[in-house]
C-alpha cells in the first residue's frame, strides 16, 4: 500500500517530464540528446551553487527571514541563469529550431531538478506507513516547477539567440525573466517572514507558475511574429 | 495566425473545466483523510505470559500490527462485529467489567488488546503519597484493576495484551477513533484510521529462572564458658512480587512495606548488637526472601538447605507481609494452635505494645494442609518444618494464588509510610522485650527523638526505590542491582551475609518479552490511493491531450486513436 504511494507520488512528480516529452513534437525531431546535456549542465551548476553557498552563507539559528542572507542566496541563484545561458547558447545542438531547442533546454532543467531534490525524499519518505500530504505537494511542486522552467528557458532563448525583437518588448522579457529567476527567493520569503504553510506555497507557485507561462508565450508569439 | 487564434481560444476551453474539476476532487479526497500527525511512540507493558504446569496462561503473543478500534466499535448498530483484525483500546477508567468478562471468558477472537491505566498508576507519578483526596474514586478503580488482573492472569490469552498510560496524544487519538467508530465506519484496510504496531520478537522461555534468598546474621552475646548455643530469632520478609504487567509489578505494600520494615528493624538492632553490652542474648537473623508469590518457594528451599543445627536454634520466626495499608488494624497468622506456649508470648508481647501504640492486633489461626501444595502464608513453610513462626499483615484472610503480590494497583500512592513506621515499632519494640527480658515493664526502647528512633526518610527512601523497580523473581538477573543493592545494606546492618541462589520451581515456565514500543501510524485507506492513481492518470491524459493540441493541433490527437485505419488509406 505505502509502495502504491511512492508510486503515486513518482508518477506525479516525473510523469509529466515524460508526457511533455511525448505530446510535444520533441519526440518526433528526438530531442533527447539536447535534455540529457542540459541535465549536466544542472549537475554542474548545482555543483557550483552549493560550494558557493557553503563559502558565503553563514548558518542561521533561527528561521526568520535576513534580507542579506536571502539578497546572497538570490546573487547565487543568478548562477542557474547563468547555467540555462551556457546550456542554451554554448552547448552544440542538433539541427532543431529555436522553438524545440528551448523546450528541451526548459525539459531537461526541470528533470533534473526534479530528480536531485525530489527523488531522494520521496523514496525514503512516502514508503512508510504514515500518511502525509507532504509527497504529493512536492509533486505539484514539481509540475510548477517544470512550467517555471520552460518559460524561464523560453524567456532566455529570447533575450539571447533572438536577435530582432520589438523594441517594447525588451523591458518587458528582462523584467519578466528577473521574476522567474528569483521565484526561489520569493517562495523563501512567502515562507519564512509571513508563515505561509506549505499548501498554500505550492498554489502559489502552481498560480504563478501558469500565470508567467502564459506571459512568455504570448511573449514569443509576439517576438515571432516578425519572422511570419 | 489564424491557427494561433483558434488553439488559444481552445486552451481557454479547456483550462476552466480541467481546473474545476480537479480542485472537485481535491476537496473530496481532503475529507476522506485528514492531515496525518508525525508517529507517535508510547511505551508499552505486556501481559505476562507463563505456563503453569505445562498449561499456557497470560497473553501468548508480542507482536502486535492491527489497526486500531475502540469499545464503541464492538457495540455499533447492536450487530456482533469481527474484532479479529482490529485492536481494542480501553481505558480502565471508563471500563465495563461485564464485557471485559465476556471477551476473555469466552475466548472471543481479537487483534490485540491494548488497556490504559491512569497516569496515577504509573511508577514515575510522584504523587504525595497516602491515598487522601478522591478517596473512592481510587479506591473504586483500584477494585477494577484487581479483578481486571485477576481475569487476565487465569486465562489463556492467543492475542497480545498491553498495558499502557493515559497521555494527552493517547487521549487524542483515542477520541478520534471514538467519532469514527460511532459514525459506523469500522477502520479497516480501505477505510484508513490508526495502525497500532509493536514490532517485538517470539518470546523465548526464561532459560533456568533463580531465585535468590539474602540472610543477614546478627549473632547474640555469649556469656564466658557457656557452651550451648544461643536461640535464634528469625524476621522475614519475601521481595519479589508477581503481577498483570511484570515491568509495572513495583509492589510497594506486597511487600515493599515488609521489606523496608526488615531493613529498619535490621537497623535499629545492628546499633544495639554493637555495643556489647548491649548485646541481647539471641541471634538475629535477617531473612530476605525470593519466590513469594510462588507459594514462598525460596523460604522452603531456604530451609532445606540450612543447616539442621541452625534451624533447630530458632525459637520463632516473625513474617512480614504488606503492612503498609493506613487501616490501624493488624493481624498475626499462625498455623499453630493459640495455645502453644511460644505463639501464646509472641501475640502478648505484641498485644501490649500495639495498646501503647493505638494498634489493633488479632489472632488468626489456620490450620496447614499438609496435601495440598498451596502456601499461603509465609510462616507455613516454616510450621512445615516445626519451625514456630507467624506472619503480621494487614490482610485478613490468606490471599489466594496469585494474588495480593504487588500487581498493577500497587503502588507508591496507596502505601501509607506512617503505617509502615508503627508496624516497625510494634515488631521491633516486642522483639526486644523478649530478647532483653522487659516483659511486663513499662520500657519504650525505641523511644522517639532518642538515636533508637524509628528513622521515617531511611524507611521512605527505601520504599521510594522499591515503588520505581519492578521485581518479579525470574527477570531478575543472578546478580541485578536490586538484589547487590540489598546484599549490601544487610551487609551494613548485620555481621554476616549470606545469599542463596536457587532454581525456580520447575512447575512455573517464564516468557520474556515484557515491555516495548508502541508506534501509532495515521495511515491513509485503499481506496484513497486508487482515487489518487485515477485522479493522476486523468491528470496525465489531460496534460498529454492538451500539449498535443497546442502543438500540433487537434487533428494530430485524433490520428492517434485512428492510425490503424490510416494504413489502410496510404496503400494504393
Amino acid at each position: 500500500m505505502t509502495i502504491f504511494h511512492f508510486f503515486n507520488c513518482a508518477i506525479l512528480t516525473f510523469g509529466p517530464h515524460a508526457v511533455y516529452y511525448s505530446a510535444t513534437p520533441l519526440s518526433e525531431y528526438d530531442t533527447i540528446g539536447t535534455s540529457v546535456k542540459t541535465a549536466v549542465v544542472y549537475l554542474v551548476t548545482a555543483l557550483v551553487k552549493l560550494v558557493c553557498l557553503a563559502t558565503f552563507l553563514k548558518v542561521s539559528e533561527s528561521d526568520s527571514f535576513d534580507p542579506y542572507q536571502e539578497l546572497l542566496k538570490a546573487l547565487i541563484g543568478f548562477v542557474d541563469v547563468a547555467g540555462l545561458y551556457f546550456a542554451l547558447t554554448r552547448l552544440t545542438h542538433r539541427n532543431i529550431s529555436q522553438n524545440h531547442k528551448f523546450q528541451a533546454v526548459g525539459l531537461g532543467w526541470a528533470f533534473a531538478d526534479s530528480v536531485l531534490h525530489r527523488l531522494a525524499p520521496l523514496w525514503v519518505g512516502a514508503r512508510g506507513l504514515e500518511f502525509t500530504w507532504d509527497y504529493i505537494l512536492q509533486g505539484l511542486e514539481a509540475n510548477a516547477n517544470l512550467v517555471l522552467s520552460i518559460s524561464l528557458a523560453a524567456l532566455g532563448s529570447l533575450m539571447w539567440l533572438r536577435k530582432n525583437k520589438p523594441k517594447t518588448l525588451i523591458p518587458i522579457i528582462y523584467t519578466c525573466a528577473g521574476i522567474v529567476a528569483t521565484m526561489p527567493s520569493i517562495t523563501s520569503y512567502l515562507k519564512l517572514s509571513l508563515g505561509w504553510q506549505l499548501p498554500k506555497v505550492v498554489g502559489f507557485e502552481l498560480f504563478t507558475s501558469l500565470v508567467m507561462a502564459f506571459i512568455s508565450w504570448q511573449l514569443f508569439a509576439a517576438c515571432q511574429k516578425p519572422s511570419n | 495566425m489564424a491557427k494561433l487564434q483558434k488553439s488559444q481560444q481552445q486552451r481557454s476551453v479547456f483550462v476552466e473545466p480541467v481546473y474545476s474539476s480537479a480542485v472537485a476532487l481535491l476537496i473530496v479526497l481532503l475529507a476522506c483523510v485528514e492531515l496525518g500527525d508525525a508517529v507517535t511512540v508510547v511505551d508499552v507493558y505486556r501481559l505476562v505470559q507463563y505456563d503453569l504446569g505445562g498449561v499456557p496462561l497470560g497473553s501468548r503473543l508480542a507482536a502486535l500490527n492491527h489497526h486500531a478500534g475502540s469499545s464503541l466499535f464492538s457495540s455499533s448498530a447492536g450487530v456482533v462485529a469481527d474484532l479479529s483484525r482490529t485492536v481494542l483500546i480501553l481505558p480502565v477508567r471508563e471500563l465495563n467489567l461485564t464485557f471485559i468478562r465476556e471477551y476473555i471468558g469466552q475466548s472471543k477472537p481479537l487483534g490485540g488488546l491494548l488497556l490504559l491505566l491512569p497516569p496515577i498508576f504509573s511508577p514515575e507519578h510522584t504523587d504525595s503519597g497516602g491515598g487522601v483526596d478522591d478517596d473512592s474514586a481510587k479506591v473504586l478503580l483500584k477494585e477494577v484493576l484487581v479483578e481486571v488482573e485477576r481475569l487476565l492472569i487465569h486465562a489463556n490469552i492467543p492475542y497480545p495484551v498491553y498495558f499502557g498510560f493515559e497521555d494527552e496524544h493517547i487521549n487524542a487519538m483515542l477520541a478520534d477513533i471514538k467519532k469514527n467508530d460511532a459514525s459506523g465506519q469500522p477502520a479497516t484496510a480501505t477505510t484508513g484510521g490508526y495502525k497500532l504496531v509493536v514490532a517485538a520478537p517470539q518470546p523465548r522461555k526464561i532459560v533456568s529462572p533463580t531465585i535468590v534468598n539474602i540472610q543477614g546474621w546478627l549473632p547474640g552475646l555469649k556469656a564466658d564458658g557457656d557452651s550451648n548455643q544461643l536461640p535464634t530469632i528469625a524476621i522475614v520478609a519475601s521481595y519479589d512480587t508477581f503481577g498483570a504487567a511484570p515491568a509495572l509489578s513495583v509492589g510497594s505494600d506486597s511487600n515493599g512495606s515488609g521489606v523496608v520494615a526488615l531493613l529498619e528493624i535490621a537497623r535499629l538492632f545492628s546499633i544495639l548488637y554493637s555495643n556489647p553490652k548491649t548485646r541481647g542474648r539471641y541471634n538475629l537473623l535477617f531473612l530476605l526472601t525470593s519466590g513469594g508469590p510462588y507459594n514462598y518457594n525460596g523460604t522452603q528451599k531456604w530451609l532445606h538447605s540450612v543447616d539442621q543445627r541452625l534451624r533447630e536454634t530458632i525459637d520463632y520466626a516473625i513474617c512480614l507481609n504488606s503492612i503498609g495499608s493506613s487501616s490501624n488494624e493488624l493481624w498475626l497468622h499462625v498455623s499453630k494452635p493459640p495455645d502453644n506456649a511460644y505463639i501464646k508470648q509472641m501475640f502478648e508481647d505484641f498485644s501490649s505494645v500495639s495498646e501503647e501504640l493505638g494498634l489493633k492486633v488479632g489472632l488468626k489461626h489456620k490450620k496447614i494442609n499438609i496435601s495440598n501444595s498451596r502456601v499461603a502464608w509465609e510462616h507455613e513453610q516454616f510450621s512445615r518444618v516445626r519451625v514456630t513462626a507467624a506472619t503480621l499483615s494487614e490482610l485478613s484472610v490468606a490471599p489466594e494464588f496469585l494474588e495480593s503480590t504487588g500487581g498493577l494497583s500497587d503502588n507508591r500512592n496507596f502505601v501509607n509510610e506512617a503505617s509502615i513506621s508503627r508496624s516497625v515499632k510494634l515488631v521491633a519494640e516486642s522483639l526486644a522485650r523478649q530478647i532483653y527480658g522487659q516483659q511486663g515493664k513499662n520500657i519504650e526502647i525505641f523511644a522517639d527523638d532518642s538515636s533508637l528512633s524509628v528513622n521515617p526518610s531511611y524507611m521512605r527512601s527505601w520504599l521510594e526505590f522499591l515503588s520505581t523497580t519492578p521485581r518479579v523473581a525470574p527477570f531478575l538477573a543472578k546478580n541485578d542491582p536490586l538484589i547487590m543493592a540489598l546484599k549490601k545494606e544487610l551487609a551494613d546492618h548485620t555481621v554476616e551475609v549470606n545469599v542463596q541462589q536457587e532454581p525456580l520451581d520447575g512447575m512455573f515456565t517464564f516468557y520474556d518479552s515484557t515491555s516495548g514500543k508502541l508506534h501509532i501510524y495515521q495511515v491513509a485507506s485503499v481506496t484513497f490511493d486508487l482515487l489518487l492513481l485515477l485522479l493522476l492518470g486523468s491528470y496525465l491524459i489531460t496534460l498529454f491531450s492538451f500539449l498535443v493540441i497546442i502543438t500540433r493541433g487537434l487533428d494530430d490527437l485524433i490520428s492517434l486513436f485512428r492510425r490503424p485505419t490510416s494504413r489502410k488509406v496510404k496503400t494504393p
